[in-house]
């Protein structure tokens, strides 16, 4: 046998050819791919960083906002991380704690969504557009809710000796209301703040009524009646001459930061009617905001009735326990 | 890596040139960046231990009895005493008694300013040692032009400190290697006390230096079987050294490395074991603070594992990292593809499977690669693995963010600089060969040959050089003063890391961006809820003067005049403590990078 010496050169010629081919093609690569690739990262580095409105920049929907807005429509604005720019534009006019710090949309007939960056609010997704603006990088949609709950009574709205007292059940006890209370708020890790109007209970500055701002499982806000329960019995808020709707429909919830440990014992918020119990929500750690909602059978539809809300717990340490209400 | 270059003279100069420079850079900076939460920590530490060095050189044998001993050292003693002493020194010296610095809370960041370019300085000669001087130097830009880092290395803290003395210990263990000899293993040694007594990071190091001359130990026999058994080409002469060098380097860390951690540190001189024990109890069982990873808050385990990677991939430039990984892959066909083909070729049985014939082909092939002594590669490569490895554990904490892992980024600088040195190289080929196709398609000569000298000129790595670094300048130099909360455009920037729910700030540091609007609208001797500022970081901006002597910062914001909010998902209960206290959702004053909210500031209306 003769070896296949030509077959061999020929071979390692074309070898060659194809690693000189190669070394060409990534000689280009790095001489082309190289710049390429820096030129368009900072090319994507200065768009990315002027992509969003600056801060002052949000004051220039105001206008838009304001002729778009009809009274009682919520505010929303896409993305969320954007909403103190829109707030501090706005103002608390057009965007109140109230609803900041909504217990949910099902209330609002309509939402008008301030959006930048392409994004949309999660929590508008079932209402339907029915008008639209734009205004440089602001996209404004009214957008309308297909079942709005009609609310009769927000109770969180009348916690004051108007309409509302407080007493504790055991030993029994009135809790005083004091307009001008001081304000005391928990700093870096502690308790949400205690407004300056309160009912104040007996056994120290925790055990009062008054209406607050928690943080929920998400950090979102929710406005609620602070009713932290007392070591023995129950805290009671009553309200009366409240006209009633069908049902009595409510959220409840404590301090994330409390409740997320899943250390504590259950929290009780019993509602009665008139003195009669119509419902009960125990609210264990780690529900976050949970939603009651109890019907209310012949007293459906009532001009007037006097509505209690009792919570109590086994163990009351660290029971930051928050609810809101009303009736629709 | 193909070679060892020696170093030169001018590359002394060249890497206190970059030190210099990144120091002067940081210098200039420094003044708009607020105080972070641990440095406020560290300078009150630092103080009791200046007092210390002070009565140590008034009353030497008062200040050496135990009791004031453990009365100074026992502040702070969750973290050694090393840094935080050059803090106390440059303090009591470069400040109290030569007036170096235009506020006081710089002289107390100034060690880690220089340790951190030191540590420029590191990468730029060991990348020119292992490759060569382009290398070296653009590993040294693309380090110093890490948007985190250059944050982190501004501080009085120990993050950018153990980012360098880390470094430096490994680069001794490989000149160790690489040179043999008793002075780098003894520089070893102390390098990793050093080590000890900056930061527990350094417990990592024995794991990359065992591991390394294991592996280096395990490739050598491999290659050596696989020659001696025909199967492979001769491997390059026996390692210099063989074993005897890194043992004698590991060694070095094992004795002197602990007797420098104990002499640096007054704290473990007393009780030295208790004390140890109490030590590595805080941070093995550490708490989980929290943090915000892709819109969730993490508050205990389990810990997600992508946390690590794509982080980095969110703050590292797209241009370092894409140079990282070719760099990667390119030492891993280099050094791997040789000893793997050897020991599928040992494991072939004559005639075997088809398969690992093939091997045995290839092995017989390939030619070993270039010798080196100091395993570089393999050392870097380990450098990356084992600080990342211990994300992937779901127990290990996240919070801190990115400066837990930031000493695996010279290395990754390092791959990345030899990458674009390998890519310099080619870019010349590829520039000659285009100039090349030009002329034979009826280009002049003459010009044609011209520019092919252009291709071997430094036109090519300086234009390439700066494709490369304007990304990580801009960014970086954008991202200040708010680099915990910049990302790269590989998520959309600030705004898309936003949306993504990225963490958008920690440590309180960014009330040093609002202290103009406090120093114009607060009320005479008004009051400031300073949130999440540490109350010696606050203090430490009165010191300097940004901060109105008159204002005064509480720890409530109830009866405050103005709150202070850093945002962070966790904390957005402080913002609703405002709302309630001050009848406002509406912040009077915003800050933040990109349109980005990062501090907002609630007045009180009723005052």
């Amino acid at each position: 046998m003769i070896p296949a010496k030509p077959r061999e050169t020929a071979s390692a010629a074309g070898e060659a050819t194809s690693a000189r081919g190669r070394r060409r093609a990534l000689g280009l690569l790095a001489l082309l791919g190289l710049p390429a690739l820096g030129v368009g990262e900072l090319v994507a580095h200065v768009y990315f960083s002027e992509r969003a409105p600056d801060f002052d920049a949000w004051r220039e929907v105001a206008a838009p906002l304001a002729a778009m807005k009809q009274p009682g429509d919520l505010v929303v604005v896409a993305p969320g991380w954007a909403d103190p720019a829109a707030r501090r534009a706005l103002g608390d006019e057009l965007m109140p704690l109230r609803d900041a710090a909504r217990p949910d949309e099902s209330r609002y007939a309509a939402a008008v969504e301030i959006s930048v960056l392409g994004q949309r609010a999660e929590e508008l997704a079932g209402f339907r557009e029915a008008a639209r603006q734009e205004r440089g990088p602001f996209v404004l949609r009214r957008l309308v809710n297909p079942s709005p709950a009609r609310v009769v009574y927000d109770f969180v709205d009348n916690v004051a000796p108007a309409s509302a007292d407080v007493r504790v059940t055991d030993p029994p006890a009135a809790c005083r209301w004091n307009p001008r209370a001081r304000i005391a708020a928990g700093g870096l890790g502690g308790n949400p703040t205690f407004p300056a109007e309160r009912f104040e209970c007996p056994g120290g500055p925790f055990f009062n009524v008054g209406v607050t701002v928690i943080a929920d499982e998400e950090f979102r806000p929710r406005r609620c009646i602070w009713s932290h329960p007392p070591k023995d019995g129950e805290i009671v808020t009553r309200f009366r001459g409240v006209p009633l709707g069908s049902v009595i429909r409510g959220h409840a919830g404590m301090y994330w930061m409390i409740e997320r440990e899943r250390r504590g014992a259950p929290v009780t918020l019993s509602v009665r009617v008139d003195g009669e119990a119509v419902g009960e929500a125990t609210h264990a750690d780690g529900d976050g905001w949970a939603v009651f909602e109890f019907p209310l059978g012949a007293h459906a539809g009532a001009a007037e009735a006097e509505v209690e809300f009792a919570v109590r717990s086994a163990d009351y340490t660290h029971r930051h326990y928050c609810f809101e209400a009303d009736t629709r | 890596m193909k070679r060892s270059a020696p170093l030169a003279p001018s590359d002394g100069l060249i890497a206190l040139a970059f030190a210099a420079a990144y120091v002067a850079l940081l210098l200039a900076t420094a003044g708009d960046l607020g105080y972070a939460r641990d440095e406020g920590f560290y300078f009150f530490a630092a103080n009791r231990y200046g007092a210390w060095f002070q009565a140590l050189l008034d009353a030497p044998r008062a200040a050496l009895d135990p009791q004031s001993v453990d009365a100074a050292w026992s502040v702070n003693h969750e973290h050694p005493g090393l840094i935080k002493s050059l803090f106390a020194l440059s303090n009591l010296v470069l400040q109290k008694r030569l007036g170096l610095f235009a506020v006081e809370g710089t002289s107390y960041r100034f060690p880690a300013m220089v340790l951190s370019g030191v540590g420029v300085a590191l990468v730029y000669l060991w990348g020119t040692q292992a490759r060569d001087r382009l290398a070296g130097a653009s590993a040294a830009a693309l380090f110093a032009m890490l948007p985190r880092y250059f944050y982190q290395a501004h501080l009085a803290c120990f993050d950018a400190p153990i980012v360098t003395v880390w470094a430096l210990c490994a680069y001794a263990y490989w000149r160790s290697l690489r040179d043999g000899g008793a002075l780098w293993p003894v520089l070893t040694g102390v390098a990793f006390g050093l080590a000890l007594d900056t930061k527990h990071n350094s417990w990592f190091l024995p794991i990359v230096c065992v591991s390394h001359a294991v592996g280096m130990e395990v490739r050598d026999r491999i290659v050596a079987r696989a020659s001696a058994a025909g199967a492979a080409p001769a491997a390059s002469p026996a390692r210099a050294g063989g074993a005897r060098r890194p043992l004698a380097a590991l060694a070095a860390m094992a004795t002197i490395g602990p007797l420098v951690f104990y002499a640096l540190w007054p704290w473990i001189w007393r009780d030295t074991l208790p004390r140890l024990r109490e030590y590595a109890s805080f941070h093995l069982n550490h708490e989980y603070y929290n943090m915000e990873f892709l819109g969730r808050n993490y508050w205990t385990p389990p810990m997600p594992r992508a946390y690590a990677p794509v982080m980095t991939a969110a703050t590292v430039p797209l241009v370092t990292l894409c140079l990282f990984a070719a760099g990667l892959c390119a030492a891993a066909r280099e050094r791997l593809l040789h000893p793997l083909a050897c020991a599928a070729a040992r494991l072939a049985p004559e005639g075997g499977r088809l398969a690992l014939a093939a091997e045995r082909a290839l092995a017989a092939r390939l030619r070993p690669p270039a010798d080196d002594p100091g395993g570089t590669a393999l050392l870097w490569f380990l450098a990356i693995a084992a600080v990342y490895g211990a994300w992937f554990s779901p127990s290990t904490p996240i919070f801190g963010g990115t400066k837990h892992w930031m000493t695996a980024y010279p290395f990754i600088a390092l791959f990345a600089g030899a990458a674009f040195s390998a890519a310099v190289r080619r870019a010349r080929v590829g520039l000659r060969a285009l100039l090349l196709a030009r002329r034979g398609s009826g280009a002049r000569a003459g010009v044609a040959t011209r520019a092919a000298a252009l291709a071997r000129g430094p036109l090519v790595p300086a234009l390439l050089g700066a494709a490369v670094i304007a990304a990580p300048i801009a960014e970086t130099l954008h991202a200040h003063p708010w680099a915990l909360s910049s990302y790269t455009p590989l998520v959309g920037g600030a705004p898309g890391a936003a949306n993504l729910g990225l963490n958008r700030t920690f440590w309180g540091y960014t009330t040093g961006a609002v202290v103009a609007y406090l120093n114009e609208h607060v009320p005479p001797r008004g009051t400031v809820y300073i949130h999440d500022t540490a109350g010696p970081a606050w203090e430490m901006l009165l010191r300097d003067g940004r901060l109105r002597k008159d204002i005064r910062g509480v720890g409530a914001v109830a009866g405050a005049d103005f709150a202070l909010y850093h945002h962070e998902k966790h904390m957005l209960g402080q913002a609703y403590q405002a709302w309630v206290a001050f009848g406002t959702t509406s912040p009077d004053h915003i800050a933040g990078p990109d349109g980005v909210p990062v501090i907002l500031v609630y007045r009180n209306r009723a005052r």
